[in-house]
């Protein structure tokens, strides 16, 4: 189990004591499982105590396995075999696209599975009582009780067995014709509590039936009287038996893994910056890791001054577009960091809405633009629902004091900046490319310095020194202006003295370098950078991290 | 028992008493108007709407004097249970009307704002209307589907979601004349295709041919169930930077065809499928006789010119023998002479007034801020915007009543992005009363909790019955039927 992947699942979610909410997601076929999977899942902004939560969970689940199986207190042979189903659904729920009422629903399963062996008189009512409630809370979790009772029956009982698989069976066709589900297979299997109609990978099937396939092990156990490891042995080679192909995780599990995004989110989301940094030193030439690594440095606002320490591979590395932009959190969180508030909104609304409810940093991403931009009631919307979440009410209280009041927007480093960008000249977004929409931002809003660091990053990390040279005497140029990084100095040191020799570029010389803000000290530095050029690359390994040695020696 | 009976009415007589709230005496009248929402202040409604609660906006608790009732505002909510509120309505009398009087209580004294009242219309409204609920999002449309509302009640039913089919977007819901049994609409993405509903069939239809630029768009039933007129449209959108439309949805070509129902085939008129025009938005006259729909001259490049894109209204006679289309185009409403641009026209079912929504370029209205109702009286050739129901923001889709009595139409007034449906009377002179917004139990926080636009909404004279699992299946699992184009 990664714990930043459980942790993840805090934000495919946003669990709310709001009465609508509750009575509307209990009331859908497996409701009170998935509720009580949300409630759970709501303490995971925590990835500790995201996975001490779980392992207590699969530790509980464990143990009421032992508890159904036992014939006594002293049957303690049996534990390993009963911590298989365990182990193997702590393996499934490393893929988020499995819900967690998947381990919710197998908690229901057992606890009626309990509440079943504890009925001494009237057997038969107790089991369709438990096997239609089950199916009302859990879904189709409640076949694997109806299969338990079978196998646990073995013999006798089995009549009353019999009688609780056709409920169950009678409760998922009603379920199918009454389209609480939408097919077959999410009625009777786990593909209940998988992303809606994608495919479910084998090895969730591994979990799914290793309970029933414990219950007929000890069963057959106590039946031959083994010992209790080969028991445990037993169980193994039946689930391996009945599931070799689903023993490895298949090429579709695998593609959902992005546990490299889970860990650069969790860190994003807490806006630990040094921390995202960290994380991402290990592989910055990946581009999408380069974006987070990127926002990081910006957030601290060391992009321009620290950009070259890592190894970058192109302007992709500061925000790579996806074609599909549905549904991209980090390409919100870029853009809000960019500075380009409006683009930031159109992907985190698309984002905002996931499969099993609502994102809260994308919510948290739409409730500031609509603050930026005075729309008050919609972002009150946006505020009272992130009320209505435990983790998130606090934060929200504290945005309130900006509805309707524009003064303090205006003042506030975060809204402030934001509106004022929102008054760049209208554009359409994204329609192009999203670095040339920061251009009318920054025309706007002069002041943004992880806009102006973005804009001129992204030209420097294009090679395009042409427009890098405008770009200074835009944004750069006034008095105002910040002092010109060291990489954009060194940029036009270069160009400096090659635009003697290229075509269709206006030569100029040191001395307009030096009233654009290159220091002396940089074109010192430039002759000794020639000098270690022609020594070869031992000679030139100090200029790593310098533009020079970025524009020679990497390829874009 | 006696004893237990006796003590069960004397505890009954105590908490009645305690519960029930009586008229505050010399309250201090205020000059203001009382702050409720909704604004149900001097709208008119039906005899047979669901009861009207409202919150008042304040902290301080209230008391309501309606007609000879009075009610406690509970957590800030005034609530009519609907025995108390038919009680109400029918005390009103023919076309009487509700007086209402909020009392508050500040600094130890009752406070009375200004009196209003609630028109009753004995005008019935159709029981059901339908509705697409979706995040009024920019492309995303993971949590939408159809549902259904009881008018007279607070029932709400889904006819279908997208949970149910793979996530995919389904639009452009439409029933012929109100009358459930027939209803069209889209499907797109995973199961895609365009679904017809005819009297309890259930048809997928896969509609994009070799002679359209693409598959069937905005819809209209012809009156006699036979034909549904379509547009086919090349659609884009894309998200403003800094303006309050947000988002711009804009054709790059356009045309308009009819679908044979009972044959498959769509056919037009060079008149409909003009290589220099944008057409779309077909809607039938009552009668069957006419086709109207808007058209544009055709703008390029797009989006660069998306403001110059300015729709009139025209109409050219169809006939239903032969599926034929007349020779020549009849311009409505020139509003492109005018700088404006017009949208979704719907025709009164007694065929004397259309109502369309005009604005100030392209077709997609719902999201220009500008967007208004206007009326035209096809009788004179009058055109006027509907006084009394616009307001400062959008105002757009729209559907008439069985009766042509009602329209209900799509606003977003109260906050600027999520729309919300809202009822307006309309008289047989295209005179509408001030629109009320559709009730809930508890309206201030269902509203401010909803996430989803109100879309399309559209009334239906019954419930809608097709079988959710019917839906399902087809969509999923039918191939589907070809279009062809009649030759």
């Amino acid at each position: 189990m990664n714990r930043f992947a459980l942790a993840y699942r805090e934000q495919q979610q946003l669990f709310m004591f709001d009465k609508t909410y509750l009575w509307g997601t209990l009331l859908k076929v497996g409701g009170l499982a998935t509720l009580l999977a949300r409630f759970i899942v709501q303490f995971f902004w925590n990835p500790t105590a995201a996975i001490i939560i779980t392992l207590a969970l699969l530790g509980l689940s464990a143990y009421m396995t032992w508890a159904y199986v036992r014939d006594s207190r002293k049957d303690w042979g049996l534990i390993p075999l009963c911590l298989i189903p365990s182990i193997i659904i702590g393996a499934s729920l490393s893929d988020n696209s499995l819900h967690f009422e998947y381990l919710t629903s197998i908690l229901l399963v057992q606890g009626a599975l309990l509440i079943y062996k504890n009925i001494k008189s009237r057997k038969v009512i107790g089991g369709i009582a438990l096997s239609v409630i089950l199916y009302l809370t859990a879904g189709s979790a409640a076949l694997l009780f109806a299969v338990c009772t079978l196998f646990a029956g073995l013999g006798k009982d089995i009549k009353t067995a019999g009688i609780n698989l056709l409920t169950v069976a009678a409760y998922g066709v009603l379920a199918f014709f009454s389209a609480g589900v939408p097919t077959w297979t999410a009625a009777f299997t786990p593909a209940q509590y998988y992303d809606i109609d994608s495919t479910l990978p084998a090895f969730h099937w591994a979990g799914w039936i290793a309970l029933p396939v414990v219950v007929l092990a000890s069963r057959l156990a106590v039946k031959f009287r083994l010992k209790p490891w080969a028991s445990t042995l037993f169980g193994l080679a039946l689930l391996a038996l009945s599931f070799i192909p689903a023993t490895k995780f298949d090429k579709k599990m695998a593609e959902n893994q992005p546990r490299l995004g889970y860990i650069f989110e969790y860190y994003t989301i807490n806006e630990d910056w040094d921390g995202l940094v960290k994380a991402c030193e290990k592989a910055p030439w990946l581009p999408r890791t380069a974006n987070y690594l990127n926002m990081a440095l910006a957030w601290k606002g060391e992009l321009a001054d620290k950009l070259l320490k890592y190894d970058q591979r192109g302007a992709d590395g500061l925000v790579m577009t996806t074609k599909d932009r549905a549904v991209d959190v980090a390409q919100a969180h870029i853009m809000f960091a960019m500075g380009n508030v409006a683009a930031a909104q159109d992907v985190a609304f698309n984002t905002l809405i996931s499969l099993q409810g609502y994102c809260p940093s994308m919510m948290k991403i739409n409730a500031q633009v609509e603050l930026m931009r005075g729309s008050y009631e919609v972002a009150d919307k946006y505020l009272s629902l992130l009320e209505k979440a435990p983790h998130y009410r606090g934060w929200a209280k504290e945005q309130r004091k900006f509805l309707y009041d524009d003064a303090a927007i205006e003042a506030d480093p975060l809204l402030g900046n934001g509106r004022r960008n929102l008054e760049a000249e209208n554009h359409f977004i994204m329609y192009t490319n999203p670095m040339t929409e920061l251009f009318p931002i920054l025309d706007a809003n002069p002041t943004d310095r992880r806009t102006l660091e973005y804009g001129l990053c992204y030209l420097l990390l294009a090679k395009d020194l042409n427009s890098v040279k405008h770009f200074i005497l835009d944004y750069y140029s006034s008095p105002d202006s910040p002092e010109l990084p060291r990489i954009a100095q060194e940029a036009m040191v270069f160009y400096s003295e090659y635009s003697r020799n290229m075509e269709g570029v206006e030569p100029f010389g040191l001395d307009w370098c030096y009233e654009h803000g290159v220091k002396q000290e940089t074109v010192t530095r430039f002759e000794e950078y020639k000098k270690a050029a022609v020594a070869g690359a031992t000679a030139l390994r100090r200029f790593r991290g310098t533009y020079w040695y970025y524009l020679v020696h990497t390829q874009i | 028992m006696r004893r237990i009976i006796y003590h069960f009415f004397i505890l009954a007589g105590l908490l009645s008493m305690i519960s029930c709230a009586r008229r505050p005496a010399n309250a201090e009248p205020l000059s203001e108007d009382a702050p409720i929402f909704p604004d149900y202040k001097e709208v008119t409604i039906p005899v047979n709407i669901a009861p009207l609660n409202f919150s008042l906006l304040e902290k301080d608790k209230g008391i309501l004097v309606a007609g000879d009732k009075v009610f406690r505002s509970r957590r800030g909510v005034f609530r009519f249970s609907p025995r108390k509120w038919r009680k109400m309505i029918s005390k009103s009398g023919d076309n009487g009307s509700i007086n209402l009087e909020i009392f508050v209580r500040r600094d130890g004294k009752w406070l009375s704002y200004k009196p209003f009242n609630i028109h009753i219309s004995q005008d019935k409204i159709d029981p059901w209307f339908s509705y697409r609920l979706i995040p009024p999002g920019y492309q995303g449309w993971q949590d939408m589907g159809i549902y259904q509302r009881n008018l007279e009640s607070y029932s709400e039913k889904a006819i279908l979601t997208n949970d149910l089919t793979g996530g995919n977007c389904m639009n452009c819901h439409t029933y012929m004349n109100g009358d459930p049994s027939k209803m069209v609409f889209h499907a797109r993405a995973t199961f895609g295709g365009t679904m017809v509903v005819n009297e309890g069939e259930v048809e997928k239809l896969n509609t994009k041919t070799d002679s359209t630029i693409s598959a069937l768009v905005y819809p209209y039933w012809h009156p006699s169930g036979d034909y549904v007129a379509f547009s086919v449209n090349k659609t884009f959108q894309s998200f403003h930077n800094h303006d309050a439309n947000r988002i711009e949805v804009y054709d790059e070509a356009s045309d308009v065809v009819v679908y044979n129902v009972k044959t498959h085939q769509i056919a037009w008129s060079p008149l409909t499928k003009a290589e220099d025009r944008f057409e779309t938005f077909p809607t039938f006259s009552p009668d069957g006789k006419w086709l109207y729909f808007c058209s544009a001259e055709a703008v390029t490049p797009m989006p660069d010119k998306y403001q110059e894109a300015r729709y009139g209204l025209y109409r050219i006679a169809f006939n239903a023998e032969d599926m034929s289309f007349g020779d020549s185009l009849e311009l409505v409403y020139d509003a492109p002479a005018e700088g404006f641009s017009v949208s979704f026209p719907r025709i009164s079912p007694d065929g004397r007034l259309l109502c369309f929504t005009r604005h100030g370029y392209g077709n997609f209205s719902i999201w220009h801020k500008d967007s208004d109702l206007w009326i035209a009286d096809l009788k004179d050739g009058s055109v006027r915007p509907m006084e009394g129901v616009n307001s400062d923001d959008v105002d757009s889709f729209h559907t008439w009543s069985s009766d042509g009595k009602w329209l209900v139409f799509s606003s977003r007034r109260d906050d600027g992005l999520y729309t919300k449906p809202y009822f307006t009377h309309v008289d047989a002179d295209g005179n509408a009363t001030k629109p009320f917004l559709l009730p809930q139990k508890d309206p201030k926080s269902y509203y401010k909790r909803l996430m989803r636009s109100y879309n399309l909404p559209a009334f239906t004279t019954g419930k809608v019955n097709v079988g959710k699992r019917k839906l399902i299946d087809v969509l999923r699992n039918s191939p589907g039927t070809d279009v062809q184009v009649k030759q």
